[in-house]
């Protein structure tokens, strides 16, 4: 009996961790959202997007906080972190993907989903499933969110040279993205900027294969501030 | 050429130089200003990899060390050692089912009633649990979301306990103390309509061990609020229902009828986050009325690395005296996944009687150390 317990145990504890996964940010109900965001959907799919079995994970891991010009959140930005996509069909037919993710805000986590085109990787719809934030009703706002549309990875890596260059170039869409005045909890703004952020750099490596790397290496050539800014 | 019109020419003249020279400096800033220019995005296949292992899959360990000792001198010790597996299966274009197995071997030696750990009375030594092995089969029948089955072991669908992962933590809901386990056998459907979500469920009504001893079984179910409701307001609630016979924790069939409601708030607090939670069930059992309530507030700081929670819960029967405690728990976290997927805690938690003869009437306190991975 001790040595089956023996043996038992073993295995547990050494079983090769980074072969599986603890599934990160999830929609709470998906085939209610997914229905919601792509209305003509006849299916959806679930994908989990770990490092650990991406080929050359380590790297692409270590080169998460230039993508994202700040340091990663050990609580909320781990290599073990898994990630769910959520794929929409109408038939065979791709309609489009739904990824999210934590970030930290001032009052808990904020969860950042977006909805994305499946070939551009365009924003489609920006919500937030949990979001505890005193600046919660403006976030939420359609008006705010509907900003978002369209945006692309390119948008954020070219903001970080705007920023940096020439602050008030009206070609920074991202940084024509402002709340009103009198709305408190700007830094929750900050956070959900790197979480849309975020979501974008994961779905480039994770489903896009890289494809707005060439605008975060021109970023970089043209002298966009090392990490550590602000997104 | 009259001296006017040279000069009318001129006047038309200025404006276009005045434009061409615009829209030189116009374009020399652009190029200036604009280093994107030319770039693309690149064309590239996404990485796929597919396998039994790598596709949707994921095992993760449990590691559980619990200690109780009471005001009456009795002492506890409950370690445990387990694993949860999930997996889900699907075709090119759908999710089709998933299954879910999660299970520990433990060994106890002492009991003191901890508040996670009444099957405890009846496992000294060692053991072996299993506490979810059940089957979601996704959209049988066609639509989305709609109508899901399930089939095996899994959490009662009565109250806040089917949205609540109580597996690990100390503090508990109300089923355990209500129905005598907080899960069990059984096969139903669960989806959504409109705003609302629901569980409609055949439960074998044994709890623990897959037995039939003479009882017919419960009929039970949920109807909730939905999950746009709850992101956009934080409230989780709903109405619940359970009818038919089940197992006591003696073994013998007991006639069994609840109505139940429930309600849980999560929001933003001083510096973190707060949550309030509360339970109410009425009923009979064997035709005796039976009543629980229980309120839970828990504060958990912004840097998720402590919270504090405190809980009031009471069960009456007709015929016999009310008990009620008061429970108060501090809890460092070490790992503090938001998923609740990578967790390690150290808790103490404390019980006090405040009303009847709660076992032992003794105040009791848990030590735990948790972790999930």
């Amino acid at each position: 009996m001790r040595s089956i317990l023996s043996s038992i145990l073993a295995g547990i504890l050494f079983f090769p961790t980074q072969a599986f996964a603890a599934i990160g940010c999830t929609l709470n109900n998906p085939a209610e959202d997914l229905k919601y965001l792509f209305p003509g959907m006849t299916s959806y799919r679930e994908e989990l997007k770990e490092f650990g079995k991406l080929p050359d994970g380590k790297k692409a891991f270590e080169g998460l906080p230039a993508r994202l010009r700040g340091e990663l959140d050990p609580v909320y930005e781990t290599y073990e972190t898994a990630y769910t996509v959520y794929w929409a069909f109408k038939g065979k037919e791709k309609l489009g993907l739904v990824h999210g993710v934590n970030v930290p805000g001032q009052g808990g986590v904020i969860q950042v989903f977006l909805s994305l085109d499946p070939k551009t990787g365009a924003i489609k719809k920006f919500f937030f499933q949990r979001l505890e934030s005193p600046a919660a009703s403006a976030l939420r706002a359609k008006a705010f969110r509907d900003k978002f549309t369209g945006f692309t990875l390119a948008d954020f890596y070219k903001h970080d040279h705007y920023q940096d260059k020439d602050p008030k170039n009206p070609a920074d869409k991202v940084g024509g993205i402002i709340l009103p005045k009198t709305v408190s909890g700007k830094k929750d703004l900050q956070a959900a900027l790197r979480g849309v952020r975020k979501n974008l750099v994961l779905m480039d490596l994770f489903v896009f294969g890289g494809m707005y790397e060439p605008f975060f290496e021109r970023a970089q050539k043209v002298g966009a501030k090392a990490p550590g800014g602000k997104p | 050429m009259s001296p006017k019109s040279t000069y009318n020419r001129t006047l038309r003249i200025i404006p276009l130089l005045f434009g061409l020279g615009w829209s030189f400096l116009s374009l020399s800033a652009l190029g200036k200003e604009d280093p994107f220019a030319g770039v693309v995005p690149k064309s590239s296949d996404a990485w796929e990899e597919r396998d039994f292992f790598t596709d949707n899959f994921a095992f993760r360990k449990e590691l559980m060390a619990e200690f109780g000792a009471d005001s009456l001198g009795e002492v506890s010790s409950r370690q445990s050692l387990g694993f949860e597996v999930q997996k889900k299966f699907s075709s090119e274009t759908a999710t089709l089912f998933s299954v879910d197995l999660q299970a520990r071997l433990v060994r106890r030696d002492g009991f003191t009633d901890a508040p996670n750990d009444m099957e405890g009375m009846t496992r000294p030594g060692w053991s072996f649990e299993v506490h979810n092995a059940y089957l979601d089969l996704y959209n049988p029948f066609g639509g989305v979301g709609s109508l899901n089955l399930r089939l095996g072991r899994f959490y009662l669908p009565f109250g806040l306990n089917l949205s609540t992962d109580t597996h690990g933590s100390l503090l508990q809901l109300s089923n355990e103390a209500d129905f005598g386990f907080e899960r069990d056998w059984y096969g139903g459907v669960w989806g959504a309509f409109g705003p609302f979500l629901y569980d409609l469920d055949y439960l074998v009504g044994s709890g623990y061990d897959l037995v039939f001893k003479g009882q017919r079984g419960l009929v039970a179910g949920r109807l909730s609020l939905g999950n746009r409701i709850v992101s956009d307001t934080g409230l989780e609630g709903g109405f619940s229902f359970a009818n038919g016979s089940r197992l006591s924790m003696a073994g013998m069939p007991v006639e069994t009828l609840r109505g139940g409601m429930d309600v849980r708030w999560k929001g933003a607090g001083p510096a973190g986050s707060l949550g309030f939670t509360g339970e109410l069930a009425l009923g009979e059992d064997d035709q005796a009325s039976v009543s629980s309530q229980l309120a839970q507030a828990d504060y958990l700081h912004a840097s998720r690395t402590w919270g504090f929670s405190g809980q009031f819960r009471r069960a009456a029967r007709e015929g016999g005296s009310p008990k009620a405690w008061v429970l108060a728990e501090a809890t460092w976290y070490f790992r503090n996944d938001m998923a609740g997927s990578n967790l390690q805690w150290l808790k103490l938690n404390v019980r006090w009687p405040l009303e009847g003869a709660a076992l032992t009437g003794a105040t009791l306190f848990t030590l735990q150390y948790y972790q999930y991975w």
